[in-house]
């Protein structure tokens, strides 16, 4: 599976376990639009932690870099690309 | 275009599934059409200043500045410094006793601030670049053991006090706009200075949360600004009919009914005379919705005021009651308060510790947010007790909210860390059981959601016993 569609589908399944079943684009946001809250912030921080070795605590976190597919696909570095 | 052909038609069943008390208006299109003309938005705006008018007495200066921030969009982000800064000193000036004293406070903040700012943002690589919200509360923390142990025999201990209580009501703003430094496309302190207690009002938690957050969340085109503005008109509404609604059911149930207030339950509790159980159990369910209205009313219109300005805010209180679990109920409670000790407190503690224990570094961020955090907030936020009391003796008598923070903290640790096995079906098992249980906990909880310092933990504990027909 694509590194894209592995954060589609991880975000995916945030959303139908709080019985959200609408589609979300890439550039949606999903954070800030309230449709996924900070419990869900540290999911997927943690997602990206062990999946892409993506360091927030060098990086700075800000809710914005997670907001949406677009959004975390840059954040995760060229090498596991 | 007519209404009836711009509205979707649906099944009356679907409709009625659907039914709002408020209409989605922002969802039809021929009203979004017309809330984008000049005539359309010169109507919401008297609309919307008509409900503030219900709402507030300032409502004229509010809605002079909403009716200039609309009609200048492009303009959006400096006009809300300029009326930010117009609220701050012109439109309370009469009613200061002294009023270039109050100001030359609030500068002195704000020049802070700024100072802050722009180090934080100049060296990056510094102690202060690196951890400017530590420096920020920990600076706020030192003010405040000078404050109280300055000598209070000379005449530069009100001022120092008076400092102090203006530099807490400037805390948060001035931290979120440090958050902001590290992030790309950073906001000048020029528009940073638009957050700090903005003009559609705040209280001293920051609605909504800093510049960082407005930008993202500020109205791109005019299709944006008419969905955005009559959300906020929607809102402003709601806000009324709960407003509308508190008022009839607090004469009904404490007036024609007779309940005590919580207050009035307690009082008579401490002094040995208790009302029945089942009335304190009355007492304290009102209480608890007493407060969830209050804190609905005034979330509701702020929110609103900032949606009316064009930022597309997320509500400060959604649906409490319909929370399945300890954690999303404090999500939903009170949004922005919960957002602070999450930006401030969770998060940097989250990231930089305990990274290979996932359960252990939640936990540990969550008592950093809801447990410390939340203890501190309410702490420094009282500062009369500490210069009445002194510090430590002020401390001492807080331990019932550093209980109440600690047992809140502990339950929705438990909520998160919980391994949870598919939602049973139905109604009752699915919704109506875990949302019952979630307002019972926070129900109970209330008793010591306590920050005076009058009584003891043992006065709550009795209250609580006496809920079930217990006497301790």
């Amino acid at each position: 599976m694509d590194h894209r569609e592995e954060i589609r589908s991880f975000l995916k399944t945030l959303l139908l376990d709080k019985g959200d079943k609408q589609p979300f684009s890439d550039d949606a946001s999903l954070l800030l639009s309230g449709r996924l809250a900070s419990v869900d912030a540290v999911e997927i921080v943690v997602f990206l932690e062990e999946k892409f070795s993506v360091n927030f605590a060098e990086l700075g976190f800000d809710q914005v870099l997670i907001d949406s597919v677009d959004a975390i696909d840059a954040l995760i570095p060229a090498v596991n690309k | 275009m007519e209404a009836s052909a711009a509205i979707p038609s649906v099944a009356w069943p679907q409709r009625l599934a659907n039914f709002r008390i408020i209409p989605p208006v922002e969802t039809y299109p021929v009203v979004t059409k017309f809330a984008k003309t000049a005539i359309g938005k010169l109507f919401l705006l008297a609309l919307f200043a008509l409900g503030l008018r219900l709402a507030m007495q300032d409502w004229l200066p509010l809605s002079v500045g909403l009716a200039a921030i609309t009609f200048v969009p492009v303009r959006r982000r400096i006009l809300l410094t300029i009326l930010t800064l117009l609220f701050t000193f012109a439109v309370p000036w009469a009613k200061w006793p002294h009023p270039l004293y109050t100001s030359a406070l609030i500068v002195f903040v704000i020049g802070t601030g700024a100072m802050l700012f722009w180090l934080a943002v100049a060296l990056p690589r510094s102690f202060l670049g690196r951890h400017p919200v530590f420096l920020l509360l920990s600076g706020y923390s030192a003010l405040i053991i000078f404050a109280a142990y300055f000598p209070n025999d000379t005449h530069w201990y009100l001022t120092v006090w008076e400092f102090t209580a203006t530099f807490g009501a400037y805390l948060w703003f001035i931290g979120y706009s440090l958050l902001d430094c590290r992030a790309p496309g950073r906001d000048d302190f020029a528009f940073q200075l638009g957050t700090y207690r903005p003009f559609w009002g705040s209280p001293t938690t920051p609605f909504v949360k800093g510049s960082g957050y407005l930008r993202r969340i500020e109205a791109k085109d005019a299709d944006q600004l008419a969905v955005t503005q009559l959300k906020g008109l929607k809102l402003l509404a709601w806000s009324l009919l709960i407003s509308l609604f508190t008022k009839y059911f607090s004469q009904y149930v404490h007036g024609s009914v007779g309940i005590p207030t919580f207050a009035d339950a307690f009082f008579h509790s401490v002094n040995r005379a208790p009302f029945p159980w089942y009335t304190c159990w009355a007492s304290l369910v009102t209480g608890f919705l007493d407060d969830m209205l209050a804190i609905s009313i005034i979330g509701h219109r702020i929110v609103a005021c900032c949606r009316m300005a064009g930022f597309n805010a997320l509500r400060n209180t959604y649906r409490p009651l319909s929370s399945r679990t300890i954690a999303e109920f404090w999500n939903r409670y009170y949004f922005y308060f919960k957002e602070l000790m999450v930006d401030f407190f969770f998060f940097p503690v989250f990231l930089n510790y305990f990274k290979t224990r996932k359960k252990l570094r939640i936990a540990v961020a969550t008592f950093a947010a809801a447990g410390f955090g939340n203890a501190f907030y309410h702490y420094v936020f009282y500062l009369n007790y500490i210069s009445q009391l002194g510090l430590w003796r002020s401390l001492a008598a807080y331990h019932v909210y550093i209980f109440y923070c600690t047992v809140l903290a502990t339950a929705i640790c438990i909520s998160q860390l919980r391994k949870r096995g598919p939602a049973p079906s139905g109604y009752f098992r699915g919704h109506l059981v875990p949302t019952f249980c979630v307002a019972l906990f926070y129900c109970l909880l209330h008793v010591f959601d306590y920050t005076e310092r009058t009584y003891p933990i043992s006065e709550h504990f009795r209250f609580l016993a006496h809920l079930f027909n217990l006497t301790i």
